[in-house]
Parts: C-alpha cells; sequence; structure tokens
C-alpha cells in the first residue's frame, strides 16, 4: 500500500495519491509510515531525478502537489512528535525584487520535502526576514533576486543576523546570484536551481 | 500582433527534449489556450532626438530609439490566481509561455523599429536592454520619460523593475560604430539555458 502511495506522488497523481493514502489509513497502516516512507521518501526522489535532469519542474510540481493532498489527509493522524517538520523556512525575494516565480517553485519543493515554510512573498525588506525568522523560530532564510541591483538588500539581512548574533542559516539564489556572491555577504549557502536550493536547506541543517 | 506561442516550443522552454506524459500535453495545450485570451500586447517606439546627457550607449550613432512592450497585466493576474488556488504547475507553465510570447513581442518591437530606421536609410542596429552589458536599470526611468505619452501600462517600481512582469525595454541605435553584437557565452546559465537552440 506504501508502494502505490510512493508510486502517485512520483508520478504527480494528486487524486491517487489522496485515495491511496486514505486506503491506508482505513487499514491502520501507521500515519508515520506513510508519511516517511510513501510521501516524503518519493518526493525526495522527485528532488533527485530533478536535479539531475530526468524531471522537469511541471512534473515536480505536481508531484509536490500530491504529496500536499496525502498530507492534508494525514496531518490528523499525526501525533505532535511525527508532525514535527524537518526545519522551518523564512521565504522571499530581496528588496525591490518583485519576480517570484523560482523564490515560488523553492517553497513548494520545501512543502513537498516536509519543511514548514513561512513565505513572504516578493520586495521583503531585510528587516522583515529578521522579523518573520524570529516570530516562527526559523532554521534558514532563504532569500532570492533577479537582478544584481536587488542583491545588496540580501547582504543587508546577513549584517542584522551577524549584529544581532541570530542563530539562523541563510541560503541565496536567482539569476546573477552564484557561489562568489555568497560568500562576498557571507551566506551560508547558495541554491543553483529550486532542487539545489532543496539538497543545500537539507544539508545545511544536517537533514 | 500575432503572439502565438508553439507547444513544441513551450516544451522546450520548460525543458522537455522529448515529448512528455500525455496529460502534461493536455495542460500545455490548455494553458497555452489560455495565453490568447490573456494577453493584451502593446508596444510602443519613439526616435530620440539629440539633445544633453543622451545614454553613452547612443554615443556616435546616426539614429537611436527607445521603446518597451507588454503582455498586460491580465496573465500576470491569472498566473498568480493560479499559485494562489493551488495549481502551481499550471502557473509555471503558464508562466513560461508569457515569457516566450513577450520575447515574440520585443522580437515585433524591434522589427517596427528597424523598418522605421531603414525608411531612414539605416539598414544595421543594435538594441540593448537596461541592467545589460553597460546600460544602467536607472536608465528606464529615461526610457519610460520618453515613452510617457504612449499608453503602455507598465509601471516602473522604485528599483527600476516593470510591473507587468512580462514586459520589456530597450534603447537602439543605428548608424556609427556597431560593436559587441550579443552572445550568451558570458552567461553563468549558459551550460544549462534552455533558451538556446
Amino acid at each position: 500500500m506504501i508502494k502505490e502511495i510512493y508510486d502517485a506522488v512520483m508520478e504527480g497523481k494528486v487524486d491517487e495519491a489522496s485515495n491511496r493514502v486514505q486506503q491506508a489509513l482505513n487499514a491502520k497502516v501507521e500515519a508515520n509510515d506513510i508519511l516517511n516512507k510513501g510521501l516524503i521518501a518519493a518526493m525526495d526522489i522527485v528532488g533527485e531525478k530533478f536535479g539531475e535532469g530526468e524531471l522537469f519542474i511541471p512534473q515536480v510540481l505536481w508531484s509536490a502537489k500530491a504529496m500536499q493532498a496525502g498530507m492534508d489527509l494525514l496531518k490528523p493522524r499525526l501525533s505532535s512528535t511525527d508532525r514535527t517538520a524537518k526545519g522551518t523556512v523564512v521565504i522571499g525575494t530581496a528588496k525591490g525584487d518583485i519576480h517570484d516565480i523560482g523564490k515560488n517553485l523553492v517553497a513548494i519543493m520545501l512543502e513537498g520535502s516536509g519543511f514548514k515554510v513561512a513565505d513572504l512573498g516578493v520586495d521583503v525588506a531585510p528587516e522583515r526576514f529578521i522579523e518573520k525568522a524570529l516570530e516562527v523560530k526559523a532554521d534558514v532564510i532563504a532569500m532570492s533576486a533577479l537582478l544584481t541591483t536587488t542583491m545588496p538588500s540580501m547582504g543587508e539581512v546577513l549584517n542584522l543576523i551577524k549584529a544581532k548574533k541570530l542563530p539562523f542559516k541563510v541560503i541565496v539564489g536567482g539569476a546573477p546570484v552564484d557561489q562568489a556572491f555568497c560568500q562576498e555577504i557571507g551566506a551560508d549557502a547558495y541554491g543553483m536551481d529550486a532542487a539545489d536550493g532543496l539538497r543545500k536547506v537539507k544539508g545545511l541543517l544536517g537533514r | 500582433m500575432s503572439l502565438q506561442v508553439s507547444r513544441e516550443h513551450l516544451l522546450k522552454q520548460l525543458g522537455y527534449k522529448e515529448p512528455p506524459q500525455p496529460n502534461l500535453l493536455g495542460i500545455v495545450d490548455q494553458m497555452l489556450g489560455l495565453l490568447d485570451d490573456l494577453v493584451e500586447p502593446r508596444l510602443a517606439f519613439r526616435e530620440i532626438q539629440d539633445e544633453k546627457d543622451l545614454p553613452p550607449f547612443f554615443t556616435g550613432s546616426a539614429l537611436k530609439y527607445a521603446g518597451a512592450a507588454t503582455l498586460g497585466q491580465k496573465l500576470e493576474n491569472k498566473v498568480t490566481d493560479l499559485f494562489d488556488n493551488g495549481k502551481p504547475a499550471e502557473a509555471y507553465i503558464l508562466d513560461t509561455a508569457g515569457s516566450i510570447a513577450i520575447t515574440k513581442a520585443g522580437d515585433i518591437l524591434w522589427e517596427e523599429i528597424r523598418q522605421d530606421a531603414a525608411a531612414k536609410g539605416y539598414k544595421k542596429g543594435l538594441r540593448r536592454t537596461p541592467g545589460c552589458r553597460g546600460i544602467d536599470l536607472e536608465m528606464q526611468n529615461w526610457i519610460f520619460e520618453k515613452l510617457g505619452d504612449r499608453d503602455l501600462g507598465i509601471h516602473l517600481t522604485s528599483s527600476y523593475m516593470m510591473f507587468p512582469r512580462k514586459s520589456l525595454s530597450f534603447l537602439a541605435r543605428f548608424g556609427g560604430k556597431l560593436k559587441g553584437t550579443f552572445s550568451c557565452k558570458g552567461c553563468l546559465q549558459y551550460s544549462n539555458c534552455t533558451l538556446r537552440g
């Protein structure tokens, strides 16, 4: 039964995933097993295949949606310990930047992999990232920028974190961003694309 | 104005080299169908007369233009709506189709400018977008000042980004020394780019 749930998520079949999770729950399969061996295990492979160029973004998004449909049924059955997310990520585009497609993809992939995501949207002021990260007790702040002109505000977030000695890890991404810029501003990781971003967040948190 | 986006072009831009599964093809066709009703293309250009403090890009040129194009707000709203209503794959596909369409609108605008220049005796020209190769992004203000009386419906943010997001602008020059033809090779995404042939 877990195998069918896994396959439904792999194939991005939303209704199928939902039905199979319901069947498994009716058959008294452990909710935790459905979550970890079915939903999350499938999304992990989807992320890997995307990173390797075997799957493309639309398929990843459908898989994430299928996973979410299964999760909606599982949530009431999971104990508070089971339900603990892999980590909490505050995400948004840099101050002045209104291009959010990439950021949305990363958010969906993170959620699909079991992270809790607080999405601040676009044009987010450095102070707002910090404020939200403190509010939700975030592990990671993820920021993206499409243009070189909006990149510097990501550095301001890092400056605030250093000045206040806050524990947040920071990952940056977006078309003009690269590893050199990541190091220059003192961010913890650079995500080349959505799949790499997900991989790096997992790496930062040792997941 | 035809901004027709083909299924093949869209699939290629989405990364597919082989035909994907039928359900994805169905959604792709559905989004392409929507695109036709959602784009409200507007484009405009203006010839720039000699004046003080022209952008350096125009130095030595005989004929100068500023131009911009947009697909309008409806497409923007629909993409947001799809994302907000739990249809991110559809939103992404439609957004990608919009990216192809705005590129086509830019090509149409460029062709109109070239025809205008040809009528004035200039055949070879060069266009550059603010933020690219020596043209500061701040130049957006200058371009939209020049196009101020054209009803394009493009709003510039304080960081010089255009809204609706499926919009573009550029400076164009004809005559004089046309150096620096465009090359993708310096781009970080060069090896993974889906836009190249």
